[in-house]
Order: structure tokens, then C-alpha cells, then sequence
């Protein structure tokens, strides 16, 4: 059985989380795009770790989270 | 059927990063300072070990050289980053708003969560040496978290000690189903370690001395990891044995 389910991944280097439900749109990446769709030459915004040393992991968010900053200001 | 690995010292990876050139933002006291790190599990240029055990990502046994010797002011995301200091004197700052020297027996739990910044740094001329753990937690953007506490020698002499955990006796705790303890013996003896259940392991690290486990005898800075186990029996020496151990769910 195919697991198409969005996934999410960190950095091994920070921390940093990635989430293909949310993608990186402050970054030029869309919600939704699949990990694989990132280049292989991606590396962390926060550390220049490269995208081969992320981790697929299944950790759920702690309560309140993620927040979702909207690209429009009030 | 109870599993183990047994890693040896010097099977560890080693990294001296120097405070010149590529890496001068990332360690900081240019020109002389150095870090020398020996890394149990895969981690930054060293990537031909094991990936971590259970939740353990980063086992870091490192030396800060020189006065001002430091990791720089960086970020940090969701791991839970402890430091246990071994020798000299720690400064730790981070964006939590906490400054503070740690010194030999005291250790730190920060947990970066949903953002944080630390700096690690050693202002004095004499090394400073630090076991580094890094955990991952159970849930992501945790809010940012600091503590630290001290372990003495004296009083936790001949028993293992909780730093770690979400037991009472626990120092301090952090957001992962993980434990912490300490163990200096000074005496010969049997310690049993007894898993929360089977579906935990151990990762023991001599950090003096040596002490059988198990069947293998491990000297400094050896270390053994076992799961699918309910137990791990420990016997020590004469000498002075000193051990961390990390329990994690696998």
C-alpha cells in the first residue's frame, strides 16, 4: 500500500521542521509540495544543512501549533 | 532477544573545528580557539557511524580550547539539548533570557521547541569538556524551555542517580518518554539497571574508569547500547567508575 500521506521532516542539524502540508512559502516553497519535489541541493533556511541529513519523522504538534503566519498583514 | 552494540572509543567520529576561516561563525575565539568533538552518532561532517539510538540523535563528547572558545549565538528548533560538564567552567546564554556558568557536575536541559537561540562558551584558559545530548521530543514547537541543576559526586556515590526523567527524584525533566542518570562508584559493585519496560533501551557511556556490562568490558569512554532487555548488569572496580546512562524508548 502507497502511504500518500503528507509528511514532515527535520533538520538534523537544528531542528528545523519541515512540512509538506505547509511547505515554505516565506521561502519560495507552496504548501503542499512533497518533499521529493524539493531540490537535492536545498539546504536548511536556518543552518545550511544539507537536505540529505533531514529526518522523515511521525511526531505530532504540541497544542496551539503550527501557527500559520498569513502573507496578508491586518 | 536482548540486542546490544558496543562502540569503542576511538571508533567514535572525530571533528576539530577551528575558529578561522570557513568555520569561524560557527565556533567562535578566533584565532586559536578549537572545538574537538567525538561524536557517538552521525552527526554535521561525521556521517559513517549509527544515526542515533531511540530518541538520541547527538552524543557529543567535546572540548572547548582557549579562552572564548564558543559555539556562536545560533538557533535551534525543536531538539532537547542537554550538556553535562566533565571539566572546566560552561557559560550558557540563550534568547530565554538565561546566562549562567556551569561547572563540573552541573547540567543544563533546553529545550528549543518552537525557537531558540543558545551560545556556548568557555571564557577561561582551561578546557572546558562536555557530554552534549540531543534528544528528539515528543511533540513539535514545544514552547521553549531552560533548566539546570547540579549532580554531586559525593551524595550520589555507589547508586545510580536520576538527572533526568519524569520520576519524582528527577532533577529535571524534558518532553520525551527518556531518562537520565548518573552512576560514580568507587567501590566494587553490582549495579542492575532495570528498563522502564521492553520497549526501552540503554545507552551506557563509561565516562571514567571501567566497568563490565554485561559481557563487555568497557573502558573511558566506551559505551554499550541495549534493548529488547529488561535489565542491563553493570560491575564495577576499585577504582573510580563513572557512567551516564541514557534510557529512550525505542
Amino acid at each position: 500500500m502507497i502511504d500518500d500521506a503528507l509528511k514532515r521532516w527535520l533538520c538534523l542539524g537544528c531542528g528545523f521542521s519541515y512540512d509538506e502540508a505547509l511547505g515554505l512559502p516565506e521561502h519560495g516553497i507552496a504548501p503542499g509540495t512533497r518533499w521529493s519535489e524539493i531540490p537535492e541541493d536545498w539546504c536548511c533556511p536556518d543552518c545550511g544543512t544539507p537536505k540529505l541529513r533531514f529526518e522523515m519523522v511521525e511526531i505530532a504538534y504540541a497544542p496551539g501549533q503550527p501557527v500559520i503566519h498569513s502573507a496578508v498583514r491586518q | 532477544m536482548t540486542q546490544s552494540f558496543v562502540l569503542r572509543a576511538e571508533q567514535r567520529g572525530f571533528n576539530r573545528i577551528v575558529s578561522s576561516g570557513a568555520t569561524a561563525s560557527y565556533v567562535g575565539g578566533h584565532p586559536d580557539a578549537f572545538v574537538t568533538r567525538w561524536s557517538s552518532f552521525n552527526f554535521h561532517d561525521y556521517q559513517e557511524g549509527r544515526p542515533g539510538f531511540g530518541r538520541i540523535r547527538v552524543f557529543g563528547d567535546e572540548t572547548f580550547n582557549s579562552p572564548g572558545c564558543s559555539y556562536s549565538m545560533h538557533r535551534h528548533h525543536n531538539f532537547i539539548i542537554c550538556a553535562f560538564v566533565l571539566a572546566g567552567k560552561l557559560m550558557h546564554l540563550n534568547t530565554l533570557g538565561n546566562v549562567e556558568e556551569l561547572r563540573p557536575g552541573d547540567f543544563y536541559v533546553f529545550s528549543a521547541g518552537s525557537g531558540g537561540f543558545h551560545e556556548e562558551l568557555n571564557m577561561q584558559s582551561e578546557p572546558m569538556q562536555a557530554l552534549y545530548l540531543w534528544m528528539l521530543p515528543d511533540r513539535l514547537l514545544l514552547p521553549p524551555s531552560y533548566g539546570s541543576a547540579r549532580f554531586d559526586p559525593a551524595a550520589g556515590n555507589n547508586r545510580i542517580t536520576t538527572l533526568i526523567g519524569s520520576s519524582d527524584d528527577a532533577a529535571l525533566s524534558m518532553p520525551q518518554d527518556a531518562k537520565v542518570s548518573r552512576l560514580v562508584s568507587s567501590t566494587p559493585g553490582t549495579y542492575r539497571y532495570a528498563m522502564k519496560s521492553r520497549a526501552h533501551g540503554v545507552y551506557a557511556f563509561v565516562i571514567e574508569g571501567e566497568m563490565r556490562c554485561d559481557a563487555a568490558l568497557l573502558g573511558r569512554r566506551d559505551s554499550k547500547a541495549v534493548w529488547d532487555a529488561d535489565e542491563v548488569v553493570c560491575q564495577t572496580g576499585t577504582g573510580t567508575t563513572d557512567v551516564l546512562f541514557v534510557e529512550t524508548i525505542m
